[in-house]
């Protein structure tokens, strides 16, 4: 089981959160024009690293923060966790 | 080649089985071939014997980084059916189980095809009409399909918990009877020794580092152990995909997960069916070692990992004894890990790429060894002709952007959310 | 009797003035307490106790613990029955039943031996070459049979009756095993103040200490480790646990533990747990878990009486228990010596063969001063003695070791052998640690670690005392130090120890000429020498190929004994050094875990959470029939008399369109969405527009995913300017409040929103029906129920007996409708009211089967609707969708394949003969005879009996449906031969116009 560090409330088990997946996408501003490729890449397409892997973790059973992990996808080590305005 | 049979069973055992031939051989990689497919996996090794027999190309490669079949064709459940409700998913699947009913004969190498059936259990009126829904389009699709009352899946599984304190009573279940297990291992050999005996080259350890594009055709690959030029090249690499189509430059609509599996100690013949829960994750098969052959869901996070943590299995196994409370004193012997290519629906990715001469053979998420022969079919027959196979073409890269995707079960692009 | 076969010198670890009964394959014996039920057996002589995995092979015992692969029993019965029990591992308790397994009818006469005769015919993968023709045999003959033979012991069909527990610890640093390195760490960290769990597997502490003739201090070894021991205990930053294995390390330095709690004690109480399962989170984890003894390979080396030299010794020194009488040592190493010396002490001389051509090892010269008679460059070739060896064929070995000379057949009861010794590296490597290989010990070690772990002593091929506990001090004070920094050292003490000579890198013994016994190298699972180099012979050159074609280490011992030898024996083959052919992979558990162990208390009506809403007990009361709604018990109906279901069912939702019915609604998700850009996440978050909504009014709501599919639905209201009340499907309840969070948090953290689940807070009825109103004037008569005052989607907040209570005026029904909601411990205080007041009018309760009559009359989407795969447009929304803003998902609907007109669309659909009801899941097809596979055009997603109308009525999706309206297809199912043909209608089937809803 990980151990994650919640950036607002510390260590705890992997079963007090939810995963929310790659980090490194950005929803495109809502009413901004967008083109199919673009919507299609932010919907479906994922650079899935095999190494570092910035990504959301929600903090369900606790704060329910969600906040941003970098964690290694091959020995799954987490170097760091930050709230969302912070940097990884 | 030599035959297998009974008879040079017992001729060789006469001659102290010092006299059996190499399953396949272990050459030097040529210069040049004509196709070379990445990764020596159960598809990778099916779309060579595909190549060679249905379209007469054998001038063929298969490289491999580490051992032949030592990806998911060697660590999934071993699992056969083709109970889909899509109609794309469903012709596809049901090719493949035809090529499973034949195949031990067609490779003569048994890779033990056992149609024991699958039984989806479920555990409200709302789920068991859900399963009604898919195991009628089945029947119209021409599949077998059989509805279960709580009665009749009693019959077949009275050991499970059929109980007043049951917390999800099993009301029903849909059947496919045609559905079953294989023998996993024997699958990969059995494709490896015949694509090998028709010229085919099995290159092991041999690790692909990068691709030759000139003017965006493909020219070449380079490998561990040097540059082999290539007309055509295959990717059939489920759970690396990415790292090999970052080469490429191609963004994929895929991420890796790594999916848990286990085993109990072997044990006297109990469970005939494959059995799914329809109220948690956990599917189990008894093996014909005897072992209680159980899987669930994903640990829920990008991996690429060959191994998992215990909570996912405890999860699953607590389905387990949701179903089958008497497997709580049998024992786990061993749990390992898979990686999954998990594509964005559900649905694997078989199609031309943007470079010509490149292949994609991917996504295949939990559901990559059942497919081994239509897999292999179909692509061959993608890379022969340059074109899809019509049971290939709903399979497309381009469904992602004219959204005709293929999510069987609804639950988006967020492979993790089980 | 407690047996013949007992040492004279006696052991302080059995308790001899105790005697246990047992039963073993119907007999009674007796052993004493402390016995295992392998050496109470070996005590009475009895050597035969299972067969083997494939030829069937009588076998006995090879080791002392959880190395043993051969005596697998069947351990207790009935629904406590449990199969592939290590005899080793079992404490005997009074009337302990115990049988062989893997034979019929019995462990002395099997007629699976039959493939040991015929063993010639069935080398390593032979059913891939075989059994293929004809076909239909592979699952009606060939399968059955091989299905049978294989297995071991017999699965309990019964529910297992033990309770399991689950328990989380964190500690400074876990000592995995009580050796004399293990007990050094310990003892160091905890003297540093670290807070320490040591864990031991075994019944007893001290692991080598406890055979070993050593001297710490001035103490022997087994009083040093008594000693530490009984000191780690009385600290209070110290657990100490015994029966208890290690036997994962997982990710962020996890590690699980199993304690054997109860199955050693005669009569536990029903409160103790069997087994319990401990994760412990560990600062810093000390492997040290020793090494295993590996066999040598020589012709019949499976047959009962062969052990392993160190099982022999323990068996000897720890359970008192004498595994022969006339022993043949043979070895390639030292350490074997001390079972020549220990039968000594017992006045049984034993016969010491030596591969090695000399050695002057401290044990050697003691043996050769006993007297004992050692022949150097011997070995054994083959033993005869099917059922209990009786006889080995010994002789010399020439000076390449390829062949024997000078055969001669020596009586002997037992072999004791020696092939070296195996660092238990599995948790290291679980860790990630890259195993080096150590050319010396002929083993791998730990080398690379990448968790927080640290092998010492002979886990870590630290093989001497000394190295031992120099390591384990050491380690354990740096591992504390950096945890503690308290600096508080622990001195070494001296220690004294026999000296060793080098092994010999030679453990396959040449077949005697002439003759081909098997040599085996996996016991369990039958592999021979001869498998091994069969599948080499055939290809298969990677260790994990041979593994998986040989079966070699796959058996439930997982190759502890077999996996070294036979990856030597490939590299020899094959001219390579071990390193380049690598090792298998190790993978959890060390040993196989209970999975009553692993799963805990989740079972039976534990395995998920019952959520029950505050009026449960009422339905109880009131005859209901509950169904399973995620985790909530919802009514489905409540019968009355003799009335089936559908009886029941129309009743209900009859009386809703003719009277007042009362529904609970609890189960619904709440969420309290409060802040002054709360209308805004609302239009963002829905397809449809917000911002105007009055307070006081309400609005029905879609939300889409990104990928542009309906996510979920629902009403929600605005209580204030900025504060709202969302309702959402009992399923997505959890789903959505995560979605609302991630968009507020990380897509628009500038919005000034707050969101909080309140589905526990309220307790929900729904009041529908015709004479919904008058019961609500007479309910709550301050309260003005005109539709000016109190419109169709308004809110009106009142007081009842000095409880707050929200009354909404929506419909799921279709029918004039209000929902009462109060906190929900008043839940049931209104519901009794409001079936009080109520009952002039008529009212009755009604369940989820009525609810969905109801709304599929009226053409209302749920569940089996929205499946996940449906856009607006496919469920007749497209109205909700809003073409002036954007919002979550909104891009995705521009997709081709989600505009194209043939896509299908929500419809009624009533059966031509309006009567035959259409079951839920039938498919829509122009031709129920067309050939297959026959095109579908859409699908029954819902059905009920229409009690306006009095005949079936179902919706469900179709192709291009809003063309088809008043066209006949066929409603077919065919997993039950169904054909209906139906009639295409409005989904709108009753109150098209919803009017009922707003008088």
């Amino acid at each position: 089981m990980l151990e994650i560090k919640c950036p607002h409330c510390g260590k705890r088990s992997q079963n007090e959160f939810a995963y929310g997946g790659d980090a490194t996408i950005k929803r495109p501003k809502l009413g901004e024009e967008v083109s199919t490729k673009d919507w299609d890449d932010f919907v479906y397409f994922r650079d899935n690293p095999r190494g570092k892997h910035q990504e959301f973790w929600h903090h369900v059973s606790g704060c329910r923060q969600w906040f941003k992990a970098l964690r290694d996808t091959a020995t799954h080590e987490i170097f760091n966790t930050a709230k969302l305005e912070e940097d990884l | 080649m030599q035959k297998y049979s009974v008879f040079s069973l017992i001729k060789n055992a006469f001659s102290d089985h010092q006299n059996w031939d190499l399953a396949w051989k272990d050459p030097q990689p040529k210069k040049e071939y004509d196709v070379i497919i990445i990764g020596g996996g159960g598809h990778g090794l099916a779309t060579a014997y595909y190549l060679a027999k249905e379209h007469n190309i054998t001038n063929v490669a298969v490289i491999e980084k580490g051992w032949i079949g030592g990806g998911n064709v060697g660590r999934n459940t071993t699992i056969l059916r083709s109970n889909y409700m899509f109609d794309a998913n469903a012709h596809f699947y049901e090719l493949g189980m035809k090529l499973w009913e034949n195949l031990s004969q067609e490779l003569n190498y048994n890779v033990m095809y056992s149609p024991r059936g699958i039984i989806n259990l479920a555990h409200t009126d709302g789920q068991l009409n859900a399963y009604a829904r898919r195991g009628n389009s089945m029947r119209l699709n021409g599949i077998d399909a059989i509805l279960l009352n709580r009665e009749e899946v009693r019959k077949m599984i009275p050991f499970a918990d059929f109980s007043e304190t049951c917390r999800f009573p099993i009301v029903g279940g849909l059947m496919q009877p045609r559905g079953g297990t294989a023998r996993h291992d024997a699958v990969a050999w059995g494709y490896a020794r015949q694509a090998d005996a028709m010229g085919v080259d099995i290159i092991q350890n041999c690790e692909v580092t990068g691709f030759d594009v000139e003017n965006g055709k493909i020219s070449g690959v380079r490998t561990s152990r040097g540059d082999i030029k290539a007309k055509k090249v295959g990717l059939c690499v489920a759970g690396s995909t990415t790292l090999l189509a970052d080469k490429l430059n191609m963004r994929l609509p895929i991420e890796a997960h790594v999916l848990q599996a286990c085993v109990s100690e072997p044990v006297k013949p109990l469970l005939h069916n494959v059995v799914t829960f329809g109220a948690g994750h956990f599917y189990c098969s008894q093996s014909d070692k005897g072992e209680m052959v159980m899987g669930g869901d994903l640990d829920g996070y990008n991996s690429y990992a060959q191994r998992g943590n215990l909570p996912m299995i405890q999860h699953v196994l607590s389905g387990g004894l949701a179903v089958f409370p008497n497997f709580s004193r049998l024992k786990m012997l061993r749990s390992w890990g898979g990686i999954m290519d998990m594509s964005m629906d559900g649905t694997p990715i078989i199609d031309k790429t943007h470079i010509d001469g490149v292949y994609l053979n991917c996504g295949w998420c939990y559901g990559g060894f059942k497919a081994t022969p239509c897999s292999g079919f179909v692509f061959a027959h993608t890379i022969a002709k340059n074109e899809p196979h019509e049971l290939n073409e709903p399979f497309n890269l381009e469904r992602f952007h004219t959204g005709n995707i293929l999510d069987e079960k609804g639950v988006g692009p967020k492979p993790w959310i089980g | 009797m407690t047996g013949t076969f007992r040492t004279t010198i006696e052991s302080n670890l059995i308790n001899k003035s105790k005697i246990v009964n047992f039963i073993f394959n119907g007999d009674s014996y007796q052993g004493f307490e402390g016995d295992t039920l392998a050496s109470a057996l070996i005590a009475n002589g009895v050597h035969l106790v299972g067969r083997s995995f494939k030829y069937h092979r009588p076998r006995g015992f090879l080791g002392v613990g959880v190395e043993e692969p051969n005596a697998m029993v069947q351990l207790h019965e009935g629904d406590k029955s449990e199969p592939n029990i290590m005899a080793t591992e079992v404490e005997i308790t009074e009337g302990l039943k115990a049988r062989s397994q893997n034979c019929w009818p019995s462990v002395k006469f099997d007629i699976g031996e039959i493939n040991n005769i015929l063993n010639r015919f069935f080398p390593a993968g032979f059913y891939y070459k075989t059994f293929m023709w004809p076909k239909s045999f592979w699952m009606s003959v060939y399968e059955p049979i091989i299905r049978k033979a294989a297995g071991m012991g017999v699965a309990p069909i019964k529910p297992d009756p033990d309770r399991y527990e689950h328990n989380y610890e964190h500690c400074d640093v876990l000592v995995v095993g009580s050796g004399p390195s293990g007990l050094a760490a310990a003892l160091a960290a905890a003297n540093n103040g670290a807070k320490v769990i040591l864990a031991e597997d075994k019944a007893h502490f001290g692991g080598s200490l406890l055979t070993d003739n050593v001297t710490i201090g001035n103490q022997s070894g087994q009083e040093w480790a008594d000693e530490t021991i009984n000191h780690l205990k009385s600290l209070p930053n110290v657990i100490v646990k015994n029966r208890s294995q290690v036997f994962g390390y997982y990710d962020h330095n996890m590690t699980v533990m199993f304690e054997r709690v109860s199955d050693h004690i005669d009569n536990p109480s029903e409160f103790t747990p069997r087994q319990r399962l401990h994760y412990i989170r560990a600062g810093e984890v000390v492997v040290s878990t020793g090494s295993i003894e590996r066999p040598l390979s020589f012709g019949n080396n499976d047959r009962p009486g062969i052990f392993l030299a160190s099982a022999a010794t323990e068996y000897m020194k720890v359970y008192g228990t004498l595994v022969g009488k006339k022993p043949i040592i043979f070895t390639n190493n030292d350490s074997a010596y001390k079972a020549a010396i220990e039968f000594n002490k017992n006045n049984i001389k034993a016969l010491i063969l030596d591969t090695r051509e000399n050695s002057d090892g401290d044990l050697v010269k003691e043996a050769q001063s006993l007297g004992l008679d050692i022949k150097f460059n011997s070995g054994v070739a083959d033993v005869k003695g099917r059922l209990k060896i009786s006889s080995a064929t010994i002789g010399k070995l020439n000076s390449d070791k390829d062949s024997f000379s000078d055969l001669e057949e020596i009586e002997c009861d037992c072999i004791c052998m020696s092939g070296g010794w195996t660092p238990t590296v599995h948790l290291s490597s679980q860790a990630g640690n890259k195993l080096k290989f150590d050319e010396d010990l002929d083993a791998f070690v730990p080398n690379n670690k990448r968790q927080k772990e640290t092998a010492v002593g002979s886990a870590n091929g630290s093989f001497t005392l000394k190295q031992s506990l120099a390591e384990g001090f050491q380690v354990g004070f740096d591992l504390s130090n950096s945890i503690t920094s308290n600096n508080k050292n622990t001195t070494v003490p001296t220690s004294k120890e026999s000296s060793y000579q080098a092994h010999d890198k030679f453990w396959c013994m040449p077949l005697p000429e002439g003759k081909k016994p098997k040599r085996f190298i996996d016991f369990q699972n039958d592999v021979a020498v001869s498998d091994v180099e069969l599948a080499v012979r055939e290809g298969f050159r990677s260790i994990e190929h041979v593994k998986r074609y040989t079966t070699l280490g796959m058996a439930g011992d997982q190759g502890k004994t077999s996996n070294l030898n036979g990856l030597q024996h490939v590299s020899n083959i094959q001219k390579k050094i071990v390193p380049e052919v690598g090792h298998t992979t190790f993978r959890p558990p060390y040993t196989p875990v209970t999975i009553g162990t692993i799963v805990g208390r989740e079972v039976g009506n534990h395995f998920q959470p019952t959520r029950k809403t505050p009026t449960h007990n009422w339905h109880v009361e009131n005859n209901v029939v509950f169904t399973n709604a995620g985790l909530w018990l919802r009514p489905r109906y409540y019968p009355r008399g003799n009335e089936t279901m559908s009886d029941a069912v129309n009743r209900e939702a009859l009386n809703v369109r003719k009277a007042v019915g009362i529904c609970d609604v609890t189960s619904l998700g709440k969420i309290d969405i409060k802040g002054p850009d709360a209308a805004e996440l609302l239009n963002r978050v829905y397809t449809n527009a917000w911002m105007k909504l009055p307070v006081g009014k309400a609005r029905y709501g879609v939300m889409l995913r990104e990928d542009g599919m309906v996510f979920d639905d629902g009403t929600t209201t605005r209580l204030s300017e900025n504060h709202f009340h969302m309702t959402t499907t009992t399923a997505q309840a959890a789903n959505v409040l995560s979605h609302l969070e991630f968009y507020l948090q990380v897509v628009w953290p500038e919005l000034k929103v707050n969101v909080l689940s309140t589905t526990e807070q309220w307790s929900g009825a729904a009041i529908a029906g015709p004479k919904s109103r008058d019961l609500m004037k007479k309910l709550f008569p301050s309260v003005d129920f005109s539709t000016e005052a109190f419109p169709f989607m308004g809110l009106v907040e009142t007081e009842f007996s000095g409880i707050h209570v929200k009354l909404y005026r929506i419909s799921f029904s279709g029918e004039l409708a209000y929902e009462v909601n109060v906190e929900s411990n008043h839940g049931l205080f209104m519901w009794n009211k409001i079936m009080e007041v109520g009952e002039e009018f008529g009212i009755q309760p009604y369940g989820t089967e009525a609810l969905a009559t109801l709304r599929i009359e009226m053409g209302h989407v749920s569940g089996p609707e929205l499946d996940g795969r449906a856009v607006p447009y496919d469920l007749g929304l497209q109205g909700m969708v809003s073409q002036k803003k954007d919002f979550i998902g909104k891009r995705s609907l521009e997709k081709n394949a989600f505009v194209d007109p043939e896509r299908q669309t929500l419809v009624g659909l009533v059966p031509v003969d309006k009567k035959t009801k259409i079951p839920e899941g039938a498919h829509l097809v122009e031709n129920d005879k067309a050939s297959l596979p026959n095109p579908k055009l859409g699908h029954v997603s819902s059905s009920c009996w229409s009690v306006e109308y009095n005949n079936p009525f179902s919706i469900g999706v179709l192709k291009d449906g809003k063309n088809k309206i008043g066209q006949q297809l066929f409603a077919v199912y065919p997993l039950k031969n169904i054909s209906i043909p139906v009639e295409i209608v409005s989904s709108h089937y009753v109150d098209p116009k919803g009017e009922r809803v707003r008088v």
